[in-house]
């Protein structure tokens, strides 16, 4: 499973930036529709849930997201393969 | 049930700010009633006035939104008027420690079922960030331009000395013990406490250097210390609990009667 | 558990008490306060044991607010105070006439301001009951002036509470709190209980519509209902920034009982067709009473329902009279608009009788000042 950042609700507080004890996401430069820096999930191949489905190893950004913007999603077979 | 079965999905984005502490109690709070395959049907939330008052607002559930303060007296008749509903407090600590101070204390000692959630950002955030009975001492904020000049309440602690059931203190940067203390909290009989030390970057951490969220949570993983450990070193005076430090854990898990016990209506929701 | 139809010689508050329960009250949150501790106390033998809950809370703040709290658990829930603790009550007032909740409050009134007089009788909150709280509301309350109408009133005061999901109080005071008198209780009383939103029903609160007062959304029940004292929209959605949905909020809550002033308005006259009438209410209408009795050319207006204000009965007896002597134990408090009212009706002249202290004028001081008057 990977990490996916909801733009419509991500308020770029960076909190899954900081909390990631695998450093999967980083500070976005883009602005977003709602007018935020969101954050990127620009290392999802490092998340501990990289290739897992089931029980998930690690939720900290899922529990520390203020705005419950972060969801999971399953991963293509390409994402599955880095 | 889903996160978005559990809170009100046409509410969102909700308000709070952005990096604000509820969001994360929000989640931590969904995950423990879930786990615990509890019922919304079966479930009152009750707020009182202020920025974390308003999470009852976001769940699907009946809600009721109080006066500034009283929420745990509005709860109290709720549920010895309703017995079979579970009733949760959201609060805050202006809310409940200053303005609510009698209603809370009476409530740890009267004992009724109730698990009551209070959001402690050291702030009165809704207002715009004046002084609360939990600002930590020579800290700024809009009431206090040069320094918080009184001490902070530790308001686990009151709720230790008044009687309550369960008492457990983590902040927003110990998501998983926090969980683990919702949970002991929801299914406890009597009055179960349960204090968050959480961030409120616009209005609290911005006037006190610390306007960036993960800089708020740095301050909270650095200044915790597991109460059980924090007992044994001296202190002069109260400050931010236990001199600069906050403790966190578990301070009380009791089995006194719960007040519908001492009634004789023993229908635990 | 309620007492059974029959002859009774009780204590005002007792009567109330009893009232209370054959209304069919199940929650009582009470402080104790001179002159309406009894209430408390007698509510607290009769509850305790019985699947109605009486609480003592820690202040009369707590008191009306976990009063409040039950009725959204669906229990017909009541207070009983006095001037000092009715003041502390006004913000939850508020919230409960906004939130459209049903409750009963009882104002047992004594001499003010401040802690005053704690054991005699005044009239002083008369104007606060209806302006205690900020903001523009309406209510209903109700004025004793026997030991039989402290039972009756106290049920219609539950029956107009639920019917239109307004705060309702019992305005009595020190002497009819505590006078000693006859009580019967009938075999047949109406009992009207609120409309429940989802519960079909043959009752009087079915009887006013939907969007005049909404059902009501009892707790528990899968309503998801969301109650809150901001402006909120029929979705009960915060709204506070719509002047629009602010409009239409408040001033439903007052038209609902305006338009129903027909329904509320409580009176009795004696010698209507007098050229002299005394308007009065509560202890302050005994004295004029026994005066009206013996006399003729005096009538005597008493009212029983003073909020929301009875503009039509004043109005009414206004119109066929030349005088108007109004009897307060207060400085004047509902003389001012009667006055309006009676001087708008045609009547010549509008007095007022004001008496503080602690005792109700007596029939020879409303005696004095109708000569005053040339009335008699």
């Amino acid at each position: 499973m990977k990490p996916v950042v909801d733009p419509k609700l991500c308020k770029g507080c960076n909190i899954c930036v900081y909390i990631c004890p695998k450093k999967c996401y980083s500070r976005g430069a883009e602005i977003s529709d709602m007018g935020y820096f969101d954050a990127v999930v620009d290392a999802h191949e490092k998340c501990y849930n990289h290739n897992r489905s089931g029980k998930l190893l690690c939720e900290l950004c899922i529990l520390s997201c203020p705005d419950q913007a972060i969801s999971w999603h399953p991963e293509t077979e390409e994402e599955q393969s880095r | 049930m889903e996160l978005f079965d559990f809170y009100r999905k046409d509410r969102w984005p909700h308000v709070f700010c952005p990096g604000c502490g509820n969001g994360t109690v929000m989640n931590c709070f969904y995950r423990a009633f879930n786990d615990l395959g509890l019922s919304l049907d079966r479930t009152a939330f009750v707020g009182g006035i202020g920025c974390s008052s308003r999470i009852p607002l976001y769940i699907n559930s009946d809600a009721l939104h109080t006066t500034h303060g009283r929420a745990i007296a509005f709860a109290t008749g709720l549920k010895l008027a309703s017995p079979e509903l579970k009733v949760v407090v959201f609060t805050g600590d202006g809310d409940l420690g200053a303005i609510g101070g009698n209603h809370f204390i009476n409530g740890c000692r009267r004992n009724l079922d109730m698990t009551v959630i209070c959001i402690n950002n050291n702030i009165y955030g809704m207002t715009g960030g004046q002084a609360s009975i939990t600002t930590p001492h020579d800290f700024m904020s809009t009431t206090t331009p040069s320094g918080n000049k009184e001490y902070p309440f530790d308001l686990a602690e009151i709720a230790v000395a008044a009687g309550a059931n369960y008492v457990a203190r983590w902040t927003t940067r110990q998501v998983h013990e926090l969980t683990k203390s919702i949970k002991t909290a929801l299914q406890k009989k009597g009055f179960a406490f349960v204090e968050i030390v959480s961030q409120c970057p616009i209005n609290f951490g911005r006037r006190n250097k610390m306007a960036d969220p993960t800089q708020l949570l740095d301050w909270f993983k650095e200044s915790s210390v597991r109460r059980d450990k924090a007992r044994a070193a001296a202190v002069d005076h109260v400050d931010l609990n236990l001199a600069g430090q906050i403790t966190v854990g578990e301070f009380v898990d009791r089995n006194r009667e719960s007040y519908q016990e001492l009634i004789g209506v023993v229908k635990h929701g | 558990m309620r007492a059974q139809p029959g002859e009774y010689f009780l204590q005002g508050n007792e009567a109330c008490v009893e009232g209370a329960i054959v209304a069919g009250v199940r929650f009582f949150a009470g402080y104790p306060i001179t002159p309406s501790t009894e209430i408390a106390e007698g509510l607290a033998r009769r509850l305790t044991g019985t699947d109605g809950i009486f609480l003592q809370m820690e202040d009369e703040i707590a008191c009306i607010s976990a009063v409040i709290g039950a009725s959204w658990g669906g229990a017909k829930s009541m207070t009983a105070t006095s001037g000092p603790g009715f003041s502390l009550m006004q913000e939850a007032i508020g919230y409960a006439a906004m939130s459209e909740t049903p409750i009963v409050i009882v104002n047992v009134m004594r001499g003010g301001p401040s802690t005053g007089q704690p054991t005699r009788a005044s009239q002083g909150d008369v104007m606060q009951t209806k302006w205690g709280s900020h903001g523009d509301y309406q209510v209903i309350a109700f004025a004793p002036a026997s030991v039989q109408e402290m039972f009756d009133l106290t049920v219609e005061a539950f029956n107009y509470a639920e019917k239109y999901r307004v705060p309702a109080f019992l305005l009595s005071d020190a002497e009819v709190g505590h006078m000693r008198g006859p009580l019967t209780i009938p075999d047949k009383i109406r009992i009207v209980n609120r409309k429940e939103k989802g519960v079909k029903r043959s009752d009087e609160a079915y009887d006013i519509s939907d969007e005049l007062v909404h059902p009501f959304p009892v707790f528990g029940r899968g309503n998801k209902t969301m109650i809150t004292g901001m402006t909120h929209a029929e979705d009960s959605r915060i709204e506070p920034e719509d002047p629009g949905i602010h409009q239409e909020l408040v001033k439903r809550l007052s038209e609902k009982v305006l338009v129903n002033r027909k329904d509320i308005n409580k009176w009795d006259v004696m010698c209507p067709g007098s050229k002299t009438m005394v308007v009065s209410y509560g202890a302050a209408s005994l004295g004029a009473m026994e005066v009206a009795a013996q006399d003729d050319r005096i009538g005597l207006l008493r009212l029983k329902t003073i909020w929301p204000f009875p503009e039509e009965p004043v109005a009414e007896i206004a119109s066929q009279c030349d005088r108007m002597l109004v009897c307060e134990m207060n400085l004047g408090q509902l003389y001012g608009d009667i006055k309006r009212v009676a001087l708008e009706a045609g009547c010549r002249k509008v007095e007022l009788l004001s008496k503080i202290g602690g005792d109700p004028p007596t029939p020879n001081e409303v005696r004095h000042k109708l000569r005053e008057m040339g009335a008699i």
